[in-house]
């Protein structure tokens, strides 16, 4: 069962086509990451789901649903761009976002100062949210996009911009929501953090959908056919095994490459039986950042492959 | 249209707004300031003609006593406005004198000098010679005395009875008579012609005030990024309908703050108003003004809210929003043109004309009868204006709450119109 499904997605700005015929599915209880370089598409088609953006083509659908103002009230929305009513004070302000999701009353007041003082902002309660300092003022943000009680979660970028306590805090909101059963999505261009984090992702590149699935899944099916070995004796008796591809000498390491990626445990037996010192064997899976790059990284070598490598 | 999210947002709107502590105090300062200015003037004139010093030089030295006995019995002289040194001389010596006080009226100690020739008892032209001639309030105080004295002696050996040269003396007294439906013709002072131009000053602030407002609400979300956090729980059409009514209520409770005060004022048995400066100002007029502003409002406020959607910063707004600044600051220099008179043609037209009956229409209602079906129709005219603009300002403010980068062409605006948003 698919908590959110994306079909078809195409948004067009001018003549730039922003998202191209987009579609994957958000399964239940999952943290689904959105994946791609800046500009790839991922804020757009995020905006088209929220309903912000109506799609050229194509539908988001909602447990079998197409979506609207229920799924508007079931969402917690985290934009990259996060704002403030600057003259509002923080209670107030959290209050008039539970409102807008149609929650109101004496219930929500009480989450709202609970989360104020989980978060160490209760005595801050009466400011105005302007002469909170930046740090503070993205707490606000987190527990307004929480407080009421959202289904979903939708973080754009949620990283960019956040101090490292910040950042900590959101990952235990986010895990916190995850194990309350939530659906929570995000975007980033940050392939560590979606490693660590997602269990499914979808990967955009200039609008299209390159790659889609649960991460271990992926990481199987693109892990390293490449193993390194260090080692004592001969391994001359290689060259003609049926399993390896090629074989390369570094000096230090030699580099292996196998026909298919399964065999790596087969080598290790092979290199044991015939009294071979292994030193280190180095068969880790791959990362998504080298799936992202050898996905997305050669079509052009410019800046914007150089960035997400850098970040 | 109209749910609990639309509702949580005028709400926000109206907090933010009317219950903002400037708001209140400009609310209050406004009239007062009108008062203050008033004062201000009134304070400004009397002290200006205070002690100006003048001679007055006639060339028949035996009217001198005339105009002496004459001069001394007005209010500017025994108010002290204005002292005369009175001497009699002929042209000649006139110019010799001129000449001698030529320093004096440059140096400011001797405002200027009255010469009345003896030809002026049969032409009435007397010559006055200053730094600055052109003084209107001199003119119109000094015309009556003068002029009596030119009467008296020309018809002093003409056997006429006081009664004759009374007549003779007295100027036209122009009394209006309002003619209206009511049984009635009733007197009319000046009061019509303050409330008319009050109503138009009040409007125009007010409308100056909620606009703009309205404008750098919306450019603050958009500066701020935080309309996206908003759409996610409310539509574009959902907040912006929310941030108009916002506007439109705070706007009506400012007009009814004023119009209440001057009406209670004008009703109040507590302060007299002299007769000629009574307002004749009726519950009616009031509700229809409030509503007539409101409808005006939310169309107003579309459209300054679609050009802080444009925009990104104030200064850009500024010089964007002009024509839209006309149809406010046109429609108001018609109402105030009726001051004048009220019956000229293009006022009709103007009082029903979209944008433009926000103001002309309570200001002419204030000044003449205007039939039911044309204050109806006003009302109507602006909502089907509402009606065929915001669909199209909705869009462009859809699009353009979520833009940001350089500003826009206003052929681009045009563009966004054809998107699908």
């Amino acid at each position: 069962m698919y908590a959110l499904e994306v079909k078809n997605l195409t948004k067009t700005f001018d003549k730039l086509v922003a998202v191209d015929n987009a579609s994957f599915e958000v399964p239940e209880g999952s943290i689904f990451g959105l994946i791609g370089r800046n500009g790839a598409g991922k804020t757009t088609t995020i905006r088209m789901m929220m309903g912000i953006y109506l799609p050229d083509n194509g539908e988001v659908v909602l447990r079998g649903v197409k979506v609207g103002q229920e799924f508007k009230n079931q969402v917690g929305y985290l934009p990259e761009e996060r704002g403030l009513y600057k003259k509002m004070k923080v209670l107030e302000t959290l209050l008039y976002f539970a409102e807008i999701k149609g929650k109101s009353g004496r219930e929500v007041h009480k989450r709202a100062e609970e989360y104020l003082k989980r978060f160490e902002l209760y005595d801050r309660r009466l400011s105005k949210v302007e002469d909170l300092s930046k740090g503070n003022q993205q707490k606000l943000q987190f527990i307004s996009t929480v407080l009421h009680e959202p289904e979903f979660i939708i973080l754009d970028e949620p990283y960019s911009g956040l101090d490292p306590i910040n950042t900590n805090l959101l990952r235990e909101i986010i895990i916190e929501m995850k194990q309350k059963g939530k659906v929570i999505i995000f975007s980033t261009h940050l392939m560590d953090f979606a490693e660590k984090m997602c269990d499914h992702i979808v990967m955009i590149d200039h609008g299209k959908i390159i790659l889609k699935g649960s991460l271990k899944e992926i990481k199987s099916k693109y892990s390293q056919k490449n193993v390194s070995l260090t080692y004592d004796g001969d391994i001359s008796f290689l060259k003609s095994n049926p399993i390896i591809d090629s074989i390369a000498d570094y000096g230090n390491t030699t580099g292996i490459k196998l026909k298919e990626a399964n065999q790596a445990q087969q080598l290790l037996r092979l290199l044991l039986d015939k009294n071979v010192t292994v030193k280190k064997f180095d068969a880790n899976d791959i990362s998504l950042q080298e799936i992202f790059i050898e996905l997305a990284g050669h079509e052009d070598n410019g800046t914007n492959g150089k960035e997400v490598r850098n970040v | 249209m109209f749910n609990y999210r639309v509702l949580a947002i005028i709400k926000r709107e109206l907090r933010e707004k009317l219950f903002s502590k400037a708001f209140i105090i400009l609310t209050l300062l406004v009239p007062g300031m009108i008062f203050i200015f008033g004062g201000v003037q009134a304070l400004l004139y009397s002290t200006e003609s205070k002690g100006l010093k003048f001679d007055l030089v006639v060339e028949n030295r035996e009217l001198l006593e005339d105009f002496q006995k004459e001069f001394s019995q007005q209010g500017f002289v025994t108010k002290k406005h204005y002292v005369f040194n009175y001497m009699a001389m002929t042209r000649e010596d006139f110019k010799i004198h001129l000449q001698n006080k030529k320093q004096m009226i440059i140096d400011e100690k001797l405002t200027g000098i009255l010469f009345i020739p003896a030809s002026a008892f049969k032409d009435k032209k007397i010559e006055y010679y200053a730094k600055t001639p052109q003084n209107i309030s001199l003119s119109r105080e000094l015309e009556r005395p003068i002029n009596k004295i030119f009467l008296d002696i020309f018809f002093k050996n003409k056997s006429l009875s006081t009664e004759d040269l009374d007549f003779a003396r007295s100027g036209v007294d122009f009394t209006g008579f309002k003619v209206s439906k009511d049984e009635k013709i009733a007197q009319e002072g000046y009061g019509n012609l303050v409330l008319s131009y009050a109503l138009s000053i009040l409007l125009y602030i007010s409308l100056l005030m909620i606009g703009q407002m309205a404008m750098q609400s919306v450019i603050e979300e958009k500066g701020s990024k935080i309309v996206e956090v908003i759409l996610s729980s409310v539509s574009a059409k959902e907040l912006m309908t929310g941030k108009i009514l916002g506007s439109a209520i705070t706007g009506v409770a400012q007009m009814a703050v004023w119009l209440g005060t001057i009406f209670a004022i004008s009703s109040s048995a507590l302060i007299a108003l002299p007769p000629e400066v009574t307002l004749n100002i009726k519950p009616e007029l009031v509700i229809y003004v409030l509503l007539n502003f409101f409808i005006g409002l939310v169309l107003f406020v579309g459209l300054f809210s679609m050009m802080g959607a444009i925009f990104d910063n104030s200064q850009d707004a500024a010089s964007g929003n002009m024509p839209i600044m006309m149809l406010i600051i046109i429609p108001f220099f018609i109402a105030i043109s009726m001051m004048e008179n009220p019956n000229k043609p293009y006022i009709e037209i103007a009082s029903l004309f979209p944008f433009a009956s926000i103001i002309v229409m309570p200001a002419r209602l204030a000044l003449v009868e205007v039939p039911v079906w044309q204050q109806v129709l006003a009302v109507i005219i602006n909502l089907l204006t509402i009606y065929a603009l915001f669909p199209l300002a909705g869009k462009i403010y859809r699009i353009g709450i979520l833009r940001t980068g350089k500003k826009p062409k206003w052929s681009e605006v045009v563009k966004w119109l054809k998107y699908k948003y």
